[in-house]
């Protein structure tokens, strides 16, 4: 059937769907040029950030202690529910000897900097959006550039910094709480010796297990930092803006971290 | 010195600012007259670069700023100080933080001038007590004096002001008023003072450009505009207050 005989009505919204699609697409690569151009700025400033180490400090404090709690409790129901689980699992084949091996390779490598990277994105993250997308309703971001000052130099890059020092650390300490719970699952859910335990964790792990799971704690922290301050920055439409800018800041970041979390993961593996 | 030449904006679809021409001079008040939501808070944005025109061009001190980038704009920016129509303060920094912000951040004073200075202001401003407060918790006419004094305290050439007596009662304004003429008088400055209310015009300044439907429909001394023939500017002269 040829489009002569559509009627009208069909090939009119045809058309409507076309020019709308073109918009959006538009729309999109402009908003990824934008966003280009703010990681770039934010990068370029890192050198300036010692001019705003309070800043930083207050960051650090923000994205690391306060976040610190969160980061824990997921790591440590995780570790728990993947011991008792795999744990069950490796029974039916009489190798819960190695129920150290499989725990720790799951949290040290995927589960345990995913389920952080999430919470990051959700408590950092949205807390970047909303106060961002704050002071840009405001106006403090214009008022900024007007005083001649780079918002993002002062608002974007210390929370940069903060996020990549901090990632590791909290890293660390999600993967030893992680590990403990696990252990601990094991011995007092299983009924398996401690010792039998981390006598399959520790000459098991190889270094690229630890580079995989190290390598994502900077991934996520540009991610979360700049998807969620670029959200911000771009608020519009007043107090609904914010909430709109915060969410998509969530969302999209949330996104990523689970898309860069697979790639990571399979590049280090791959290469390693 | 600051210039517009022939500046048209748009925002979407509609012209905002339709061909405008504006000088302001060092050393005097310029009043920009207008109803609501005709463009002059755009202008003052323009006038900085925060935003760009569709057309024209803007030259502050000789410099045309218009395709200037966001870093090398900084500069330029800095010999101005803007107060926003809605006070843009900092939220999470007290009252002092605020006011020192400019001098610590671009003229990297030594601190003991910065609190010396912030000293001074407050009491300008009569906010003592008030300075460790954040901004949250002052009323209306204190925020903008004190957005006020964050402009003044580095002592910019020229200073923008948008509506800065919107939404004060008589006593209020009265002050920032006289507190606008005691600037050229004490420190020939020169400002820019974005209205709605032709009081202020008479009180302060020296010129006045009336912005109708983005087009510039007068632009001369203060006095001459009792002679203007422009229905609108007749129709605000009676009733004194702009009401579209
Ligand atoms: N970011 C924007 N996007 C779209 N339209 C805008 C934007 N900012 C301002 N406008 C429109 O431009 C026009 C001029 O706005 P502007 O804020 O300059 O007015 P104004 O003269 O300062 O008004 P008021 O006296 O109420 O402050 C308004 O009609 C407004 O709707
Ligand atoms: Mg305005």
């Amino acid at each position: 059937m040829s489009t002569q005989h559509l009627p009208a009505r069909a090939l009119e919204l045809i058309r409507i769907f076309q020019e709308k699609l073109i918009l959006e697409l538009k729309v999109f690569f402009f908003t990824m040029q934008e966003f280009f151009w703010f990681s770039t700025r934010a990068f370029v400033a890192i050198p300036k950030a010692k001019r705003y180490w309070r800043d930083v400090l207050d960051q650090a404090k923000i994205c690391g202690a306060d976040s610190l709690p969160i980061v824990m409790v997921s790591a440590i129901s995780i570790g728990a529910l993947l011991a008792i689980e795999v744990g069950n699992l490796l029974e039916d084949f009489g190798a819960k000897t190695m129920l150290g091996r499989s725990t720790s390779i799951s949290v040290i490598r995927e589960l345990g900097p995913l389920l952080m990277g999430l919470m990051l994105s959700a408590r950092f993250g949205s807390r970047n959006g909303a106060e961002l997308g704050a002071m840009q309703i405001s106006e403090q971001i214009d008022a900024l550039r007007a005083f001649g000052t780079d918002p993002i130099a002062k608002l974007v890059t210390p929370r940069l910094v903060a996020a990549l020092i901090m990632f590791l650390p909290l890293t660390a300490l999600s993967d030893f709480a992680g590990l403990h719970s696990a252990a601990y699952m094991a011995e007092h859910y299983h009924r398996l010796d401690p010792g039998i335990f981390w006598n399959s964790v520790y000459p098991r792990l190889a270094p690229r297990d630890f580079v995989v799971g190290f390598l994502k704690a900077p991934v996520f922290a540009i991610i979360i930092t700049l998807v969620s301050c670029f959200n911000g920055f771009s608020a519009k439409g007043g107090t609904a803006g914010v909430g709109r800018s915060t969410i998509k800041g969530i969302v999209v970041s949330s996104g990523l971290v689970l898309i860069a979390n697979f790639f990571v993961s399979k590049l280090v593996l791959e290469n390693m | 010195m600051i210039e517009l030449r022939k500046v048209s904006l748009k925002y979407g679809d509609r012209e905002i600012l339709k061909n405008i021409s504006l000088t302001i001079k060092d050393n005097a008040i310029k009043a920009i007259l207008g109803p609501s939501g005709v463009g002059k808070s755009t202008i003052l944005k323009l006038m900085l670069g925060l935003i760009k025109p569709n057309s024209g061009q803007i030259i502050v001190d000789g410099t045309d700023i218009t395709s200037m980038t966001e870093t090398s704009l900084y500069a330029i920016r800095r010999k101005m100080g803007m107060v926003f129509q809605g006070n843009a303060l900092f939220d999470s920094m007290t009252i002092s933080e605020n006011l020192g912000f400019f001098l610590r951040e671009n003229m990297k004073l030594p601190e003991k001038e910065v609190n010396r200075r912030v000293t001074e202001q407050i009491q300008f401003a009569g906010l003592e007590g008030y300075e460790e407060q954040l901004p949250e918790s002052l009323s209306g006419g204190m925020r903008r004096r004190v957005a006020i004094g964050r402009a003044m305290i580095f002592k910019p050439h020229m200073i923008l002001f948008d509506e800065p007596t919107a939404g004060l009662d008589p006593v209020s304004s009265k002050k920032i008023l006289s507190l606008i003429s005691s600037l050229r008088n004490d420190n020939n400055l020169g400002a820019v003072i974005v209205t709605h209310i032709i009081d202020d015009v008479f009180n302060v300044a020296d010129s006045v450009a009336v912005l109708y439907k983005g087009e510039i429909i007068f632009d001369d001394s203060t006095e001459k505009l009792h002679k203007a023939t422009h229905p609108f500017i007749r129709s605000i002269l009676s009733d004194k207050i702009l009401e579209l």
